[in-house]
């Protein structure tokens, strides 16, 4: 991976290190993490996980309050179409994310700074693929302290 | 409008309803207005002016107006989708109201526009419009128009816009939702805005922030869309209340084309047809997903 | 004003190797509203829950952080520590910084940066947890199982037996299912009635054992303890309490010629009829679409036609009036078992992407038949009493040939998995043939032969050893009528060589497939179908007989292709579970579960168009008077599961899930 090459060069000393920001469900994403570190798959270490219990549970206004709070980029994952364990809830979730996607990408949001996966319980190693292309992808955008400080802005 | 009038007198004569909501010639051009008597009846009028969508006086909101009694409300094809959108979020009972349909073609973008209808002050909505002939109706009135013309203008925006790069985008909304004074005239003027207690409201915890700076304006501007997503019926009343010139209706309308695009979605007057979002298909689409 | 502890577990080297541990204490220490910050260790030795414990004591902490291992592995421990401490449970969580964080970082100083982030994460959402009580419900002690094939049969005694009471379900007129239409069974060549009728009547007669055949689930409201079952109870017109099985109707009956479901289309039944001799109930039923009474009445007709079996009958027990009924039953917990099907050959298919074996000409030809009907001409009570007589002359075939395969492992055809059982059905087929006509050839034409299974793969080589079946590696691409012979055109792969033979009689291995109207049905228990529409185990090997509904548990070939062996063993399975689940009087839930907001509810309910357990109830809020208000969204906690996506959903934001409250996650984002 990328990431890994990148550590093996010391960053600077105020070399830009993104923040992001993941909602993932409790069942398959959050497990799937869970196994990633069962396997010792090193991975970019700018990801920090919120845990819910369904992408169903996740209010795409919370990928915004995200960035309010000066999150570079954000990942939202759950569980594969029909892997649900509330049978539902990431159908719901993908039909409300497929729309706020559009959304703020049309009001200006870059949407390389937010990534949307299904990775399921058994998926350890493309959980760190996600964690690392986003970060990557991010750590190129540079920094998205713009919608953190539009209240400045005004 | 001769049919109208006759019909609206008696319907409260008959004492059908207590009051009728139409429309009638005002100082700026047509505007609302709320016939108690015969007499009012004979001040109605329909006509391409007839933009506003009188379906927001159903809203369960609009508790003044309910004391009032039994209403009837004249309404064009999309004021008769938002009434299927009261319906379907159980905010109005049908028995409660007596739904007299006309038939529309098309309407100005204003309410005191004037000559013929062209493409240059046509309301974006009317174009192609499916619902010129509303069937959630009680009552139709009128005779069938031809069709309106097709506005460009806002579809070459949208078009124009999404050609920008994201940075460049949000520079344009930087710029048109820094007026914005978070008068909410947008949520109040709105058919579908339902809530008793709005989400921009709530301040434990707070999800929009309220002060009317930039970054509360763009989540504010951000949940009004997503909450009108697929719900909306793009009668462009949030736009015509704003003070400050947001083009709301290009949100809108960007939001109409996504729905339309994805999950087949058109505005319809049909109460029992099921809304995009809380449905879903196992096959919907899912290329933004990894 | 909070006061919470933050123990940094070190997991060993586990932890301590990647992560400054102290570092993490000290820095947590300093977040407001934090009193106590230590590492240790191993926090979930008895060593380092002690200190946990001493400290909500000693510093009355008001909430706990265990920042280590993930919460799947050690959130019931601590949890329990704290609750031994006189702290609510629900006031501890953890911060996972060995999965997500030691084991997968090498640099030390950021993965320490991100232990405390992940850590001030859980501390700004603890200080905002709230005490939870775990939800106590009654629970229904009676069984409800759907289908009454072997699977069902299982289920249904074993739970009987158990000492609870079982509603046992079947929309045929009669229990047995497929096992009854069986010759004999692999590995042991038993005969499949000798062994199944016994167990049949055992379930009939069961004092515990509520039978309810000719029926089918309707709906099914409720949980796990608390269902709510209607079944309709189909009208067999014949009064079930006045029938006492003599069959003179039957016999009276004109219209005989109607093929035999149970014989699979060899044999022929009569309108008013019992499906098999052995049939429990032994209660006939009116084929309303054929019989010429019920057909003259569907034509307007008012003068009452044939009635020869109300005349022959002797107790007045045929009721041409009966309707059907809906008959609601409490029960406490639900065993899905309604067994398969054949894959149908034909044309016609049951689901769009499934696509037939047109160019094998089955229904065209006779003498193509599937492996069911070729347990009928097996069986002693089949329709030629047990002689392999083929289907257009009756003529003894001198060489058959058996197809595996057909349908199965053929994504192409629609189907990618093995129906697992036609590999030994097959070999048990040559075996009947052999013994029945010992001049014969059986040919088999296969894939892979899967003989897996306790003297499965014994039983195959007998059938090629000793009974001479002849298996040809290959697939056969057409059968075709030649005079009175079948021409099979195949490939021999092993050879490499083309290969056409005449055969007397083909016989396919049709893949096996779930009921048609499963999906439906699971629909309406709300448990999750894989695409060919078998129910999903809960987990595949842990969980294999749960479904992801709590309280409904599965058996037999409604999950998987299953032999008898497999169906009943999940049956006894899933009845333990049942029985576990009623050997408590109360069931305790966890109580994360959707909260509404009475004062802010608007009543839109897009939050019950969005539940997928339907735990969305209409509540009246009236004023003193009486009078109506507004009608507002209720969640019923015992049936919510607590995913939250009417949380999500609510424009207000009047739904809160406990536990995991908009507060608690924007007091984790705004921590960033």
């Amino acid at each position: 991976m990328s990431e890994a090459t990148a550590t093996r060069t010391p960053p600077a000393v105020d070399a830009f290190e993104p923040k992001i920001i993941a909602f993932v469900c409790n069942w398959c994403t959050y497990t799937g993490a869970d196994l990633a570190g069962t396997s010792r798959l090193q991975m970019a270490p700018n990801v920090r996980i919120i845990r819910l219990p369904c992408t169903g549970r996740i209010d795409p206004l919370f990928i915004v309050k995200a960035f309010e709070r000066g999150a570079d980029g954000v990942i939202v994952s759950g569980c594969h179409p029909g892997d649900c364990h509330y049978t539902a809830g990431n159908f719901h979730a993908r039909r409300r994310f497929a729309v706020a996607r559009e959304i703020m990408g049309f009001l200006g949001i870059d949407l390389d700074r937010v990534t949307f996966s299904w990775v399921s319980a058994s998926e350890g190693g493309k959980w760190s693929e996600v964690v690392n292309e986003t970060t990557a992808r991010v750590r190129k955008l540079g920094p998205f302290n713009t919608y953190r400080d539009l209240v400045a802005g005004s | 409008m001769q049919e109208l009038v006759d019909l609206t007198s008696k319907l409260l004569q008959n004492g059908d309803v207590n009051v009728v909501i139409g429309y009638e010639e005002g100082p700026r051009g047509v505007r609302p207005v709320v016939a108690a008597t015969p007499d009012d009846c004979r001040r109605l009028i329909f006509d391409h002016r007839a933009v506003h969508n009188l379906a927001t006086y159903l809203s369960p909101r609009r508790k003044h107006l309910r004391v009032r009694g039994r209403a009837a409300v004249v309404l064009k094809g999309c004021d008769a989708a938002a009434v299927a959108t009261l319906l379907r979020e159980r905010q109005l009972k049908r028995d409660d109201v007596v739904l007299i349909g006309v038939r529309c073609g098309g309407v100005y973008r204003t309410t005191t526009a004037e000559g013929a209808l062209s493409a240059d002050n046509v309301a974006d909505r009317c174009g192609g419009c499916a619902l010129r002939e509303p069937t959630l109706v009680d009552h139709l009135v009128g005779d069938l128009p031809p069709e309106p013309p097709t506005a460009g203008q806002r579809a070459a925006r949208i078009a124009a816009l999404e050609e920008l790069s994201p940075a460049e985008r949000f520079d344009y909304w930087r710029r048109s939702l820094a007026d914005c004074v978070r008068c909410n005239a947008c949520r109040a003027v709105c058919p579908l805005c339902v809530c008793e207690r709005c989400v921009a409201d709530k301040t434990d915890p707070q999800w929009i922030e309220s002060s009317p700076h930039l970054r509360g304006n763009f989540s504010w501007h951000m949940a009004r869309a997503l909450h009108l997503a697929g719900r909306c019926v793009d009668c462009g009343e949030c736009q015509r209340a704003c003070p400050a010139g947001i083009p709301l209706t290009v949100i809108n309308g960007k939001v109409g084309q996504v729905m339309g695009a994805r999950f087949g979605f058109r505005p319809t007057d049909d109460p029992d047809a099921p809304a995009p979002i809380g449905t879903f298909d196992p096959d919907d689409s899912q290329e933004f997903i990894r | 004003m909070a006061r919470i502890g933050v123990f940094v577990c070190h997991c060993g080297e586990n932890i301590g190797r990647t992560v400054d541990c102290a570092q993490v204490a000290e820095a947590c220490g300093s977040f407001p509203g934090v009193v106590h910050s230590v590492d240790y260790k191993y926090m979930c030795s008895d060593p380092g829950q002690l200190q946990i414990k001493e400290a909500i004591k000693e510093k009355g902490l008001t909430g706990v952080v265990v920042a280590a291992c993930s919460p799947h592995m050690h959130e019931k421990t601590f949890r329990k520590a704290a609750a031994a401490a006189g702290l609510n449970p629900f006031l501890c969580e953890m911060a996972n910084i060995r999965e997500h964080c030691s084991w997968i970082h090498e640099d030390r100083a950021r993965a320490t940066a991100k232990a405390i982030d992940l850590t001030r994460f859980i501390v700004e959402k603890v200080k905002r947890n709230q005490p939870l009580v775990p939800i106590s419900i009654p629970v229904e002690r009676r069984a409800l199982v759907i289908g009454a094939g072997i699977a069902g049969i299982q289920a249904a005694l074993d739970i009987a037996d158990g000492g609870r009471e079982v509603i046992l379900v079947e929309k045929e007129p009669s229990i047995g299912g497929h096992m009854s239409q069986l010759s004999e069974t692999f590995p042991t060549l038993d005969c499949s009635q000798c062994i199944l009728t016994p167990r049949m009547v055992e379930a009939f007669q069961h004092p515990r054992i509520k039978l309810m055949t000719y029926s089918e689930v309707e709906s099914l409201e409720g949980y796990i303890g608390n269902f709510a079952v209607t079944i309709r109870k189909k009208a067999r017109s014949v009064d079930d309490e006045l029938c006492n099985g003599c069959g003179d109707c039957q016999s009276a009956c004109p219209v005989k010629k109607i093929p035999s479901e149970f014989d699979a289309g060899l044999g022929k039944r009569t309108a008013i009829y019992v499906p098999f001799p052995q049939a429990v109930p032994n209660i006939p039923v009116i084929d309303r679409e054929r019989c010429t009474r019920f057909k003259a009445m569907r034509k307007g007709k008012k003068k009452e036609v044939c009635g020869r079996c109300l005349k022959a009958c002797g107790r007045e027990a045929i009721d041409f009036a009966q309707e059907d009924r809906l008959i609601t039953e409490k029960v406490g917990a639900i065993v899905f078992a309604t067994g398969y099907q054949l894959y149908s050959i034909g044309e016609e298919q049951p689901r769009e992407h499934l696509s037939g074996y047109g160019e094998y000409g089955y229904g065209e030809i006779p003498d193509v038949i599937d492996g069911m009907q070729f347990e009928r001409l097996a069986s002693a009570s089949g329709p030629t009493g047990g002689r392999i007589e083929r289907p257009s002359d009756g003529k003894e075939p001198e060489t058959v040939v058996f197809l595996q395969c057909v349908g199965s492992r053929d994504p192409q055809k629609g189907i990618d998995y093995c129906s697992k059982l036609c590999c030994m059905y097959i070999a048990k087929h040559t075996m009947l043939y052999r013994h029945k006509v010992h001049h014969g050839r059986a040919v088999v034409f296969y894939m892979d032969v899967r003989a897996g299974g306790k003297g499965y793969d014994e039983f195959v080589r007998r059938a090629v050893e000793e009974d001479g079946a002849e298996y040809v590696r290959g697939r056969v691409s057409r059968l075709y009528r030649a005079g009175d012979k079948v021409r099979v055109c195949g490939f021999d792969t092993l050879s490499g060589e083309p290969l056409e033979m005449d055969a007397d009689m083909v016989v396919m291995a049709t893949a096996i497939q779930p009921q048609p109207g499963i999906e439906s049905l699971a629909q309406k228990l709300s448990v999750s179908y894989d695409k060919s529409g078998f129910i999903n185990e809960a987990h595949p090997k842990l969980k294999p007989v749960e479904t992801n509904t709590a309280g409904i548990y599965v058996a037999g070939a409604c999950q998987a292709p299953r032999d008898i062996p497999d169906a009943v063993a999940m049956a006894s399975a899933a009845a333990s579970k049942v029985l576990g689940l009623f050997s408590n009087e109360e069931l305790e839930r966890d109580p994360c579960v959707a909260q509404v907001d009475e004062t802010t509810c608007s009543g839109c309910f897009h939050c019950e168009r969005v539940c997928p357990y339907g735990a969305v109830e209409h509540l009246e809020v009236r004023d003193r008077g009486g009078n109506l208000i507004k009608v507002i969204a209720k969640v019923n906690q015992g049936v919510c599961q607590g995913c939250g996506t009417c949380q999500a959903t609510c424009p207000s934001k009047s739904v809160e899930l406990l536990g995991f409250t908009d507060a608690q996650i924007f007091a984790a984002i705004n921590s960033l």
